[in-house]
């Protein structure tokens, strides 16, 4: 009989539905997450499709722009925001810690069910309306449409309140709830980069949820704060969204470099390079990233001082940014870099994150905003930061704690493929978006010139090829399921907690006893006597761990 | 610390002691209070947006609003938090007796707060000051010709005025709810000075929604 | 961080505060009659702050309290003043380009229609595109 892990003492639906353990709610969400991805990728294969020729292609222009709506607020609210705190935060974060929950085990499944009926509300827009106008809800368009953004609003409202819980929740259990020994100085830099997510969340969704008050009242009431038939002004309502929005995309991309940095450290074997700068680093986005929202707004009429204190302001961004990205290089720097699957995407991201920074940075310039925005070329960015930021790195965490969260390793050369179809497709999908966005497409239009069909063909083959690899992934992870090989304690050799102390996968309370922390989550040099089991190591199952000390030597 | 010989009820499993129960509920309470000033913080932004732009509007408006409900709501709310902030005094003392009497008291207090708010909007809704579309003062009272004050970016003043009213007043029922709860649970004598952290969380929430009141006040009904 | 001692307000200091709450209300009330112009916004920001501040320290305890209260309390009050003023940097400044008034909007105009008057007819140029 295998061992009582959390998986396994109670099978019970019920037992499920009603549990209080962080694991199993981070399980939860990640099935929940899924859906929404695979939802909102089937809708971008269909936009991309249209796009395949100018004019009608497979869909009307209601449709269409239906689609992309649709897949932009699916992916970005249900998605994106949830995806990497709280599927894999929820399952790491607390054991990564030592403690044996969060700090509000009630809240956190609430947080889980008030996400479902956010997403619920939000599609009852699609029976009683239709959805329009993009994820932005710009004024006055969005107050004119019909009734669906009725619900589109009251849904993002309520799944807002999920977000909030979940940062509440996190930040907490942070503060309070950490093993005897870990300092602030020796947290695993995924949970830095979550607890300035958290921060984030905490600060910024309060002022979605407002924003969608007042557009909900203006929708049904007209109470004339945003529409400018009435006396309002479209441009506050910019300001509004914007201030939650733009610090939302941090929201999207700190995890993701959470992620990144652990994947650094445990894959290059070494002390991640700069630990204290890339810890407060994030802490530093996380509050800059409150003082840029009119980047979104060049063009909108704002005053011309605030543009350019926002511009200012986003340049000052990338210095932050620039420091995490040159350690996580500098990481690899006379490390024994090992090359598998989760690491294959720790290096994408450094790729395609670059690309979406930097461009970041070129819209921040006021003169070429002028010309870029609301062009393919913002499209363009933002995927390169989100799909090749937070999708890749999250695809990433999600290979290196699958062992952890099943038990199963996934087959490592399918996986290398995948990771290579993704890179391959992302690319050939957004790269030619730059181009098209340079030479003036627009986004979001049903119809274009003829002189652009070639691109348009090529990031929609682009796009296939993405798809591909993604159902490979989703294919060989659910077949690990029931044939895969069984993981060992540690099969990566990470020194974080949820590899070194507890077992696989974890034991329903984590740990048997509170592990005492005696050293920082990437000291290699300090492992080879840890690794051997002696006391202070814990609980005693460290067997297989020796096994998977990697091919490359430790460093010293 | 790993093992406290005694373990009381009230600690659940996962927290290694009352105290670190009792801190991490506080904290995570002070930060559900600042998500709640932020989406307050919404509604004064508009309020000072709309001010800057139009502020002979928003000055004549005021007078619509009547100082001396809004003020006896000021004292009302004030005093509610005087008493919530004595029931956790006399928790922290043991002393039942004090408890439950402050906790109806303020629950009492919250009502009387919601019969003048009914109060002041049907008087306003009555004239044709109402949310939304519908918006079309007429009407005269106290010597006030309602119809002279339909003037452009009225229907801002009041729309922000029902909106943070309105959420405000929501919240003073939602803390309704709560104080009828916890002063169920006090009468059964589930608090003692070693254990009454939902009173010492709902006094936070209710004292917050005081200080919410605290500034709106001034900002629709003086000036 | 434990302290097995939570703090206890006295009632005496509770009563303190209230009285000094109920007076602040009235003063907000009698300066708001007085005409004091600009000031009048000022004076009742000045006197509700006053009277928050008292709230939060005395009533809520964040006086006595954890530090990491009073941390997580003030960078909510510094996010409200960021959201406050980065808005009205717009709002309170919308318009600022000087290029943009009616008067210049006509300049420009006829500077355009000037420039249009001397532009020679486009099909006189004749630009042969018919190889492409
Ligand atoms: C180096 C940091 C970054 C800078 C300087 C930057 C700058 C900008 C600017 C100036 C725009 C406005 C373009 C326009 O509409 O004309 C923009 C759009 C956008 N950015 Fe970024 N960005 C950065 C990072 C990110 C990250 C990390 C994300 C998300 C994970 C992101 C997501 C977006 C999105 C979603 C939009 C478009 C929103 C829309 O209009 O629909 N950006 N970015
Ligand atoms: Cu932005």
């Amino acid at each position: 009989m295998s061992q009582v892990n959390y998986l396994n003492h109670d099978k019970s639906i019920k037992s499920w539905l009603f549990t209080l353990d962080h694991k199993r709610i981070g399980i939860m969400y990640l099935v929940a997450v899924s859906l929404s991805f695979l939802a909102g990728g089937i809708l971008a294969l269909l936009v991309r499709t249209e796009l395949l020729g100018p004019g009608e292609t497979i869909m009307s222009a209601d449709t269409y722009n239906q689609s992309f709506t649709l897949h932009a607020v699916l992916m970005i609210f249900a998605f994106i925001i949830p995806a990497i705190p709280a599927v894999m935060g929820n399952f790491v974060l607390p054991i990564q810690l030592g403690a044996k929950d969060v700090a509000f085990p009630r809240i956190n499944l609430a947080s889980f069910y008030i996400y479902l009926a956010g997403a619920a509300i939000a599609l009852t827009a699609l029976v009683v309306g239709r959805v329009d106008g993009g994820w932005t809800f710009y004024t006055p368009y969005s107050t004119s449409v019909d009734d669906g953004i009725l619900f589109i609003t009251a849904g993002v409202f309520v799944m807002g309140f999920s977000s909030i819980l979940t940062g509440l929740n996190f930040i907490v259990t942070i503060h309070k709830m950490r093993a005897p020994g870990l300092t602030w100085n020796r947290l695993p830099l995924f949970i830095w980069s979550i607890y300035a997510t958290s921060i984030v969340q905490v600060l910024a969704t309060p002022v979605i949820g407002i924003t969608m008050v007042l557009l909900f009242l203006e929708r049904l009431l007209g109470i004339g704060i945003f529409d400018p038939a009435l006396g309002g002004d479209p441009v506050l309502f910019q300001h509004f969204f914007w201030f939650y929005s733009h610090p939302a995309v941090y929201i999207m991309i700190l995890p993701a470099f959470g992620i990144i940095s652990d994947l650094m450290g445990t894959f290059s074997r070494q002390q991640v390079s700069g630990y204290k700068f890339v810890a407060l680093s994030s802490v530093a986005i996380a509050f800059l990233g409150f003082l840029v929202w009119g980047h979104h707004m060049f063009v909108s009429g704002q005053s011309a001082l605030s543009s350019i204190i926002f511009s200012l302001i986003t340049y000052l961004i990338g210095i932050p940014t620039g420091v995490k990205v040159i350690n996580w290089v500098q990481t690899m720097y006379k490390g024994s870099v090992w090359l598998q699957t989760p690491m294959l995407y720790a290096l994408m991201f450094l790729f395609t994150f670059s690309i979406g920074g930097f461009t970041g940075i070129m819209l921040g310039v006021l003169a070429v905003d002028v010309h870029l925005h609301d062009t393919y070329f913002v499209v363009a960015h933002f995927h390169y930061v989100m799909m090749g930021g937070n999708v890749i790195a999250a695809l990433g965490g999600l290979h290196y704690w699958w062992p952890k969260m099943t038990g199963k390793m996934f087959n490592e050369t399918l996986g290398r493929i995948a990771a290579a179809l993704v890179f391959i497709g992302f690319n050939v999908t957004f790269f030619p978006q730059f181009i098209l966005g340079t030479r003036g497409m627009p986004r979001r239009y049903y119809d274009y010139l003829p002189e652009f069909t070639n691109l348009h063909v090529l990031s929609s083959v682009g796009s296939y090829i993405l798809g591909v690899g993604l159902f490979l992934i989703l294919g060989y992870l659910l077949h690990s399921l029931f044939r895969g090989k069984k993981a060992g304690s540690n099969p990566w050799g990470a020194l974080t907690l949820e590899w070194t102390h507890t077992t696989t996968p974890p034991d329903p309370h984590n740990f048997h006893e509170t592990p005492i922390v005696t050293r920082g989550p990437y000291d290699y040099h300090l492992a080879p006597e840890l690794f051997g089991g002696d006391g202070a190591a814990g609980d005693g199952h460290e067997e297989e761990a020796e096994v998977t000390v990697p091919r490359g030597q430790a460093t010293s | 610390m790993a093992s406290t010989a005694e373990h009381p009820v009230h600690l659940q499993h996962h927290f290694v002691s009352s105290d670190q129960q009792f801190d991490a509920s506080k904290m995570g309470m002070w930060l559900f209070l600042i998500t709640e000033i932020l989406l307050f913080s919404g509604m004064f932004v508009t309020y000072t947006v709309y001010r800057v732009w139009y502020p002979e509007v928003f000055d004549g408006m005021a007078v619509l609003l009547d100082w001396r409900l809004g003020g006896l709501n000021t004292l009302v709310l004030l005093a509610s938090s005087f008493t919530v902030a004595l029931g956790i005094h006399y928790a922290q003392v043991d002393n039942k007796k004090g408890l439950v009497t402050n906790l109806i008291l303020t629950f009492l207090f919250a009502c009387v707060f919601l019969v003048v708010k009914y109060f002041e909007y049907s008087a306003k809704i009555e004239h044709g000051i109402v949310l939304g579309d519908g918006f079309a003062p007429h009407g005269v009272s106290h010597g006030v010709d309602y119809a002279t004050y339909d003037v452009m970016f009225a229907q801002q003043f009041f729309s922000i005025y029902y909106v943070m009213t309105g959420i405000h007043g929501f919240h003073v029922l939602v803390g309704m709810g709560l104080f009828a709860w916890i002063t169920i649970r006090a009468m059964k004598g589930h608090f003692t000075s070693a254990y009454y952290t939902p009173v010492e969380l709902c006094g936070l929430y209710w004292h917050l929604v005081d200080i919410i009141w605290i500034f709106l006040f001034p900002l629709l009904y003086l000036i | 961080m434990s302290h097995a001692e939570h703090h206890i307000t006295p009632i005496k200091t509770l009563v303190q505060v209230i009285v000094a709450l109920f007076a602040l209300t009235i003063l907000t009330v009698a300066t708001s009659r007085l005409d004091l112009g600009a000031f009048d916004v000022l004076v009742a920001l000045a006197i509700a702050l006053t009277k928050g501040a008292l709230v939060v320290s005395v009533f809520m305890a964040l006086k006595y309290d954890n530090k990491v209260n009073a941390v997580v309390f003030g960078i909510g009050a510094l996010f409200v003043i960021v959201f406050l003023a980065f808005t009205l940097f717009d709002t309170a400044f919308r318009g600022d380009l000087s290029n943009t008034t009616e008067g210049t909007i006509m300049e420009q105009k006829a500077a355009e229609e000037a420039l249009q008057q001397r532009e020679p007819d486009p099909a006189a140029l004749q630009f042969n595109r018919s190889n492409e």
